[in-house]
């Protein structure tokens, strides 16, 4: 179902938590809203959910204005951080709570939610109560218990941030699939930008309250709107060095980098560490650097360098080897470069 | 061996300072009355007789204070928790405007600062004035207005420990914020909400000062004004007391025994992760 904020602003007290925001999401669509802690990222999902009183603005569900619909009457399902498991019931009956306040007959029920456990694997589970199951166990449950009915959209508030790095990224794929084959629109909260851009058909970036970029993964990670998001998707986090323009050349210290632009006194240019090749040799043309510190991942290695006042990562194979403090050269993919204007950060 | 013997040491010193009063009533209810003032009494050796109980409970109306105590306690308790369970609920979960909420709180309580007998006079007038007098309503409204306040402090407290995501979760699962307290919160507070009834139900059963004021009436005298209605100008009926006083004390504990299981049955465990 298509999801419609316009002009949305929360505010507590004086603080404006939500400022402004503006946002369609079609139907079908796996949005994500990313961004740092106190970004507003939650309070608009609590909005949306009507756990939230939106202060000014409209928020519209298939062009249906819900401002002013209790959250019981919003048809919506929501996954919490903390799975919100009501713990004196069996997981049996935490699956079926939805399908009982709405009165459904109980064979209908129980044939339900035998569907959903043997679609997420907890049919072993239903017995127990919350209390005996791993937190794993206890997210399958909480996401059982949203997809048990049909909702016009699924809102997920940080669902996977409780689990350990393994099953982040094991739950994180079999979101993914559950969504595809159900097809409900989805909004989901998070602060890893690794879940957005895995999940994502598009990725909603905010700061501040404010959104700052709204689009495909892929694009949020090429053509990022403003410093913020260049910085905050990706990692490692994608290089800053202040500079100027001068005759079709980036200049910075002793870094030079071509670049096909007007002169300019102030900008910044961003580079991700993969555009950044590492050699042990001089090359021609390269940048002269210094080795900060290595960090072998296994696969890859991130090197840390010192330009002059400038500190930069690079990405290089699994098999680089430097010393601390030795000498290195540079290239940098000059057409991978992103601009950005020093004082609004925005993209030029 | 040492350390054990001062902990029982204590134990018993304890249960017998508990329990003596409690044994010389149940004695006294059994003797006839010539052994009442026996000395030395007779501790066990006595012929026990029911003739107090036959007293109280056939020759006099003790059957029907205990009935009306029955009521008085039983509908004054359930009053005070559906209305201080649901105050207490609003105080907890809203923010009221102008920090309403805190100070509705605190005048609630206030109204417990203050001795009981200074109420008695304008209570009785108030009675009077609506024709309530001699009647178990009035000391089911005073009772209820007298517990209140403690249901509502009681009851804020456990709903405070309560996780809000859980009351969140059911709003967005499609139940009412109604529905929401009585399925999801209210089973998670029952141990609260036990301890508590326990507690209205013993200060209702007990209260003495406004059954003496607002009922002089066999039909609506409950049962502690009833005990103490035995010690005359011309003589103290100390089996009668007794008797009814033995009868009196099982109906609390047979409930406080009831109750057991949920006082300490654990609050919200594996409701969020920690």
């Amino acid at each position: 179902m298509g999801i419609r904020f316009q002009n949305v602003t929360k505010a507590f007290g004086n603080t404006r938590v939500v400022n402004d925001l503006s946002l369609e999401i079609a139907d079908g669509e796996f949005v994500v809203l990313l961004g740092p802690s106190g970004c507003g990222k939650t309070t608009t999902l609590r909005m949306l959910a009507g756990l939230e009183i939106v202060t000014t603005g409209d928020i519209y569900i298939d062009e249906e204005r819900i401002n002013d619909v209790q959250t019981q009457h919003r048809d919506l399902a929501m996954v919490f951080q903390s799975y919100a498991l009501y713990p004196h019931m069996t997981i049996a009956e935490n699956i079926a709570y939805p399908l009982r306040v709405r009165k459904l007959d109980k064979q209908e029920r129980t044939k339900r939610v035998n569907e959903v456990a043997r679609m997420l694997e907890i049919e072993a589970l239903l017995d127990r109560k919350p209390r005996q199951l791993s937190g794993g166990e206890r997210q399958r449950v909480a996401l059982a218990r949203a997809i048990v009915r049909e909702p016009r959209a699924y809102l997920m508030d940080e669902p996977l941030s409780n689990l350990d790095a393994r099953l982040r990224v094991q739950m994180r794929g079999e979101l993914k699939r559950l969504q595809h084959q159900l097809g409900t629109t989805t909004i989901y909260v998070t602060h890893d930008q690794a879940e957005a851009m895995t999940l994502a058909t598009r990725v909603a970036v905010m700061k501040h309250g404010r959104l700052q970029q709204f689009d495909t993964p892929l694009n949020i990670y090429n053509h990022p709107a403003n410093r913020f998001v260049a910085e905050f998707v990706g990692s490692p986090s994608m290089n800053f060095i202040d500079g100027k323009i001068d005759g079709g050349v980036f200049v910075s210290e002793s870094i030079r980098i071509p670049a096909d632009r007007e002169d300019a006194t102030q900008l910044t240019i961003g580079i991700r560490p993969e555009h950044i090749s590492v050699f042990t040799r001089p090359q021609n043309g390269a940048i002269p650097a210094t080795v900060y510190v290595t960090e072998l991942m296994g696969n890859e290695t991130f090197v840390f360098l010192s330009v002059g006042n400038n500190r930069l990562i690079a990405r290089a194979p699994a098999d680089f080897r430097a010393e601390v403090e030795s000498p290195v050269w540079l290239q940098i993919e000059s057409d991978k470069a992103h601009f950005f204007d020093t004082q609004t950060g925005l993209s030029i | 061996m040492k350390h054990g013997f001062l902990k029982y040491g204590f134990l018993v010193v304890a249960l017998v300072a508990a329990l003596a009063p409690v044994y010389w009533m149940f004695t006294i209810s059994l003797k006839s009355e010539v052994d009442h003032f026996a000395f030395p009494p007779p501790w066990f050796t006595f012929t026990p007789t029911l003739e107090h109980y036959y007293d109280a409970f056939v020759t006099r109306s003790f059957g029907q204070y205990l009935i009306t105590s029955a009521i008085v306690a039983v509908v004054s308790t359930l009053f005070a928790l559906v209305l201080g369970t649901l105050a207490a609920y609003a105080l907890a979960r809203f923010r009221l405007p102008y920090d309403l909420d805190r100070r509705l709180s605190l005048w609630i309580l206030s109204t417990r600062m203050f001795p009981a007998i200074v109420t008695a006079v304008p209570l009785f007038l108030m009675m009077r004035d609506l024709t309530l007098l001699d009647t178990k309503a009035s000391l089911i409204i005073v009772y209820t207005s007298f517990n209140l306040p403690f249901v509502v402090w009681m009851m804020r407290g456990f709903f405070d420990e309560v996780p809000r995501d859980l009351e969140e979760a059911a709003l967005v699962d499609g139940d009412s914020r109604l529905g929401a307290l009585v399925r999801v919160v209210l089973p998670l507070v029952a141990p609260g909400l036990a301890a508590t009834a326990v507690f209205c139900l013993i200060v209702s059963w007990n209260e003495f000062l406004f059954a003496l004021v607002l009922t002089q009436t066999d039909a609506s005298m409950t049962l502690p004004v009833g005990i103490a209605g035995r010690v005359t100008q011309y003589e103290i009926k100390w089996g009668v007391m007794s008797a009814a006083g033995a009868v009196a004390i099982v109906p609390i504990l047979v409930f406080a025994m009831a109750m057991q299981k949920y006082l300490v049955r654990g609050l919200s465990l594996g409701a969020v992760k920690e």
